[in-house]
């Protein structure tokens, strides 16, 4: 099927392009902590009250550090348009979207994974006993953060100031992730870590919802 | 600008009659007393700024399939009109819940609703300003405001659930719960006067726009 | 009457806000027809 090998060949792209300089891992990483350790100014992190704000303050965390890195993912192919060589590159305009998708919901895993046994460190949360479900919430949380933001990157684009316009777009329509990313960690890094099933389908719904609008109506966002 | 008098004051007759609705017909509440009545204002303010939005939907989506820009003007006013009507709903809550509850703000499921609301349209409206190229401009926008209202149902079930595992004062009543039969009447009175004034500010908007396009073109003549 | 200065700000603040509204798209619209009646008589003249 071309559209899964156009999309294969486009996410190796993105991925030797990050890997090489790693800049957009280092410094969303660097953010997250940033904001981690400045949340502890604010709320005393002792353990009862981290455990309830704790992953609240993940997810708000992930989801600034989140709408930083998304910007470069159409922007950098404006400076050389690059884009017109990729739109001419693939057969369906989509392959691009699920490539660039695919890296930045990657790129968001990794920094996510590298960034949560600090954040067990710093409150005090247990989080190895809970692991497994864990990633599978990382995993359909970033999804969804990278599909909205995919998404209204290439919305943005074009317009003023569209360094603060992404964050003030995105962050909006992601409430339901927050929520329910939000919902299912604490969930699981509660004194008797439950599943919250319901909030992961949850997610699951919000993904395909988006997911399903990016195909139908990403290829007119790449036209001249 | 004749229909636009005409179409003035048959809605403001309409709103009179809600008006009168809400006051003399609808019998007065239990426990709340006068303060109530400010629910016929507030609650189909709310249902009148998602018809507002839906429409917007369908201009958006009317957009992206035609390229017409009539389907771009629809979408910018009625997406305007529903930021006014999400402003009634956002002002009239506090004003409500002061008097009964002593807070101005409660995080209730309806009101961080319209407040999610609120921000997702006003971001609409500030993408159009910031893209200068008028094609473009219709085109991300549309595309955006097609994400924005499927966002809609997921941000009331992802609150509503949120709500019931974390409870709050419900300060505003559940829709329709407990309403007698004479104050539904009345509700729907005022909604349906409501949706007049909405049609109308939409309409008034939407020539605004199509005013806009004719001077342009004129513009361009005399240049 | 218990709260009906409450009653009045949030009936008047919700008309104010419609009315507010009703009249800037209408001055708006005087100020373009205005402007293109003017740039009409330009161009005849011309």
């Amino acid at each position: 099927m071309s559209l899964l090998s156009d999309t294969l060949v486009l996410l190796g792209k993105e991925l030797r392009t990050e890997f090489r300089s790693r800049e957009l891992l280092t410094t969303t990483i660097v953010f997250v902590l940033i904001v981690l350790v400045l949340f502890s100014f604010v709320f005393d992190p002792t353990s009862a009250e981290s455990r309830r704000f704790g992953p609240g303050l993940l997810w708000l965390a992930f989801l600034f550090a989140a709408s930083l890195m998304l910007q470069p993912c159409f922007l950098r192919e404006q400076a050389n348009d690059t884009l017109s060589a990729l739109r001419l590159a693939v057969r369906d305009p989509f392959a691009i979207f699920l490539a660039k998708l695919c890296a930045n919901t990657f790129f968001l895993l990794l920094a996510e994974l590298l960034l949560t046994p600090i954040f067990a460190v710093l409150y005090g949360v247990p989080v190895l006993r809970v692991f497994p479900s864990l990633l599978l919430v990382f995993l359909l949380g970033s999804l969804g953060v990278s599909t909205a933001g995919t998404a209204l990157s290439a919305i943005s684009a074009h317009a003023r100031m569209r360094e603060l316009l992404l964050p003030l777009l995105l962050l909006p329509i992601l409430t339901p992730v927050l929520i329910a990313s939000t919902e299912a960690t604490a969930g699981l890094l509660a004194s008797e870590p439950a599943t919250r099933w319901e909030w992961l389908g949850f997610l699951g719904a919000f993904d395909v919802v988006f997911l399903a609008a990016l195909w139908l109506f990403g290829e007119y966002l790449l036209e001249e | 600008m004749k229909r636009s008098v005409f179409g003035g004051l048959a809605v403001l007759a309409l709103l009179a009659v809600a008006g009168g609705a809400a006051f003399f017909y609808a019998p007065a509440e239990r426990t709340m007393g006068l303060i109530q009545r400010i629910f016929y204002l507030h609650a189909p303010s709310g249902m009148t700024a998602l018809v507002a939005f839906l429409i917007c939907f369908i201009g958006n989506l009317g957009y992206v399939f035609s390229r017409k820009e009539h389907w771009d003007w629809l979408g910018v006013s009625s997406a305007e009109v529903g930021l006014v009507f999400c402003s009634v709903v956002l002002v009239t809550g506090p004003i409500w819940a002061h008097p009964v509850w002593g807070v101005w703000w409660a995080w209730d499921a309806r009101l961080t609703l319209t407040a999610v609301l609120w921000l997702l349209y006003v971001s609409y409206l500030l993408l159009r300003t910031l893209t200068e190229e008028p094609g473009r401009r219709a085109l991300a926008s549309a595309v955006y405001g097609i994400f924005a209202f499927l966002d809609v149902p997921l941000v009331y079930m992802s609150i509503r659930w949120w709500r019931t595992q974390h409870p709050q004062p419900v300060v505003f009543g559940g829709r329709g719960s407990g309403l007698e039969p004479r104050m539904r009447l009345a509700m729907f009175v005022f909604w349906a006067a409501l949706l007049a004034l909405m049609t109308f500010l939409i309409w008034l908007r939407y020539r605004l726009e199509a005013l806009r396009a004719s001077a342009a073109a004129v513009r361009r003549e005399a240049e | 009457m218990k709260n009906l200065s409450s009653v009045f700000a949030a009936y008047l603040l919700g008309w104010a806000i419609f009315f507010g509204y009703c009249v800037s798209v209408g001055v708006r619209l005087r100020s373009l027809g205005d402007e293109i009646e003017r740039l009409k008589k330009q161009l005849k003249s011309k």
